[in-house]
């Protein structure tokens, strides 16, 4: 059987398996090996099967994923989204939609420390909806508004999705979370005028709400300092030439529980449930990484990356039409595929590609990650989307979905301004002679 | 069986955690070590090293008995009569893949046992580092056959 053949069979085989609801890890797993065998034997298969799980689990860089999960789990137990809310809302007090702009600059806040994008639309939905809706929002923007919120939280520094792509493309974790900064600013400045459109096209659903007096204001502004104190430990640290990735995601974590226990709002228990849920999703994570590799070292055996970057670049396609391709390929796996998962199986093949027509390691990380929020709110299955409707079972999910597509038109806003200007990713990490 | 189970899944939770636990608080004194007195702790890479694959591995098994897994689960709602086969099928590949990664590591496990493999620092023998992976390995595919044994009424039981 041609190499050609084996490959498509695999990949065929891969989509079969997942859409059967086999874990992606086992699908992955299993279908890299048998087309390595296939290619290569199975003498040599076997002995990669056997071999690539333990180098990962005694890889290094892999440590910075489970501890700043750790600090997620701390700093969603710990209070802090609804002090969050309150200070960003005493920022945007008085303007029409100034609840919405809250809850888009409190989600990138606490989901720049949380990194989990489930998480944060659960914790949110719960402080904002309800803070929302008894002013008079529309529930199914309040919904959308939360849901596209949240998704900020895998692109915001520190983002764990950006550590585990450093990892599959061997890109610096500093230089990415540095590239991350101005894209994910922009992002939920987007959000933010995503809101003023629909405050001006359909006011009944965004009702002005009362100024805060300007001492109610400043008082509730205060109450970001604990994700100010997490944030500065767990990225500027590393800037400061303080911390290694992996340091400053131990110190964050530790400065996390510090903050919960000193200010009461976190004991023994949560902190064994904090571990606990670390010790469980590292391992979900880490068991989709392992079979991703298992199934890359497939890929790189059949030359396909490199073949397909030659025929593009020999084919002498437009780097705008490959790029349409790319999107179209993200976005369609962004309705089924969750975003660790996206990563892990198409960047070996497509960064080559990328990388092909001009584009580095550490913009398509970016844009990758875009992608990704994209994903996590199209339908059938925008992850972020269910975490609300799980809370609030009386908003239809269509119309959450519906909810968010002014933010939805905003992400594209983005994915087409780093396709236009890519020198949004580069200019931070160049500033900073990375 | 059902209680067993959960008790199972915490026990990994509680071991895993508790390395995650140790490598932070390794990381941070070594962090201020080196601040305080330019003396970090010699080696801390390698525990860390060691301390993660215990993490990840031991936490293995919970992931099957909790059928936390990472799915794809559009076919719940076209097909949901189909979903218990599905889950009970996935499981029995589990356990396969499993069951391969633990034979093949052991084999692995036993070439560097026989070389002498030692870490580059505390000159730690290699095989304390498959140890963990081995283990969890080995229980995860345990785990993952007392799911692929286990009736949908249990599921039904585990899920309420």
């Amino acid at each position: 059987m041609s190499v050609a053949a084996i490959t498509i069979l695999c990949v065929a085989g891969l989509l079969a398996l997942i859409f059967a609801r086999v874990p992606i890890a086992i699908a992955l797993a299993g279908t890299g090996l048998l087309g390595y065998a296939a290619l290569d034997g199975w003498a040599k298969a076997l002995k990669m099967f056997g071999v690539v799980p333990f180098q990962l689990a005694s890889a290094y860089s892999l440590s910075v994923v489970p501890l700043f999960i750790l600090m997620g789990a701390v700093a969603s137990r710990g209070n802090m989204a609804k002090e969050l809310f309150e200070a960003s809302n005493a920022v945007f007090s008085g303007i029409r939609g100034a609840l919405a702009n809250a809850t888009i600059g409190s989600c990138a806040m606490f989901g720049a420390i949380c990194g989990s994008s489930i998480a944060t639309a659960a914790t949110f939905s719960k402080v904002a909806i309800p803070e929302m809706r008894r002013h008079g929002y529309d529930s199914a923007f309040a919904a959308g508004a939360v849901a596209s919120a949240g998704t900020l939280a895998v692109l915001i520094p520190p983002s764990v999705l950006l550590a585990i792509y450093s990892i599959v493309a061997e890109e610096s974790l500093p230089k990415l979370y540095a590239a991350a900064f101005v894209p994910g600013i922009l992002l939920a400045a987007l959000h933010v005028v995503a809101v003023f459109v629909v405050a001006r096209v359909r006011p009944d659903r965004v009702p002005r709400v009362a100024a805060m007096k300007l001492a109610a204001r400043l008082r509730a502004a205060v109450g970001m300092w604990k994700l100010g104190i997490l944030f500065f430990f767990a990225v500027f640290g590393i800037y400061l030439g303080w911390f290694s990735p992996t340091e400053a995601a131990a110190a964050a974590a530790f400065v996390a529980i510090v903050i919960a226990f000193a200010t009461g709002a976190m004991g023994w228990r949560e902190l064994v449930d904090a571990l606990l849920e670390t010790a469980y999703t590292t391992a979900a994570i880490f068991f989709i990484v392992v079979g991703a590799f298992i199934f890359s070292r497939f890929i790189v055996l059949t030359q396909f990356p490199n073949v397909l970057a030659q025929w593009v670049l020999a084919a002498g396609v437009r780097p705008v039409s490959i790029m349409l391709v790319v999107i179209a390929l993200y976005f369609l796996l962004g309705t089924f595929l969750d975003e660790v998962s996206t990563i892990l199986i198409t960047v070996p093949v497509t960064l080559p590609m990328v990388n092909g027509i001009g584009f580095d390691g550490i913009w398509f990380g970016i844009f990758v990650t875009v992608m990704c929020t994209i994903g996590l709110i199209s339908p059938p299955t925008g992850m972020t989307v269910f975490a609300i409707q799980a809370q609030h079972p009386e908003i239809p999910v269509t119309r959450i979905y519906l909810g968010t597509l002014p933010f939805l038109a905003a992400d594209f806003v983005l994915v087409g301004l780093l396709i236009a200007a890519p020198s949004l990713v580069a200019w931070l990490p160049s500033l900073l002679g990375m | 069986m059902t209680r067993l189970r959960a008790f199972a899944a915490k026990l990994c939770g509680w071991v895993a955690g508790a390395c995650v636990a140790a490598m932070m608080l390794l990381t941070v004194v070594d962090i201020v070590l080196r601040a305080l007195a330019s003396k970090p702790i010699p080696g801390v890479f390698e525990i860390v090293e060691l301390l993660l694959a215990c993490s990840f591995f031991l936490a293995l098994p919970a992931t099957f008995l909790r059928d936390e897994h990472i799915v794809v689960d559009m076919i719940d709602g076209m097909a949901p009569r189909q979903v218990p086969l599905l889950k009970r099928i996935s499981a029995a590949l589990g356990v396969a893949v499993l069951a391969l990664m633990a034979w093949q590591g052991w084999i692995a496990a036993k070439d560097s046992l026989i070389f002498g493999d030692v870490t580059f620092d505390l000159s730690l023998s290699r095989i304390i580092y498959w140890i963990p992976v081995l283990a969890g390995m080995i229980v995860a595919a345990l785990a993952a056959l007392v799911m692929a044994a286990s009736s949908d009424a249990d599921r039904r039981k585990d899920d309420a």
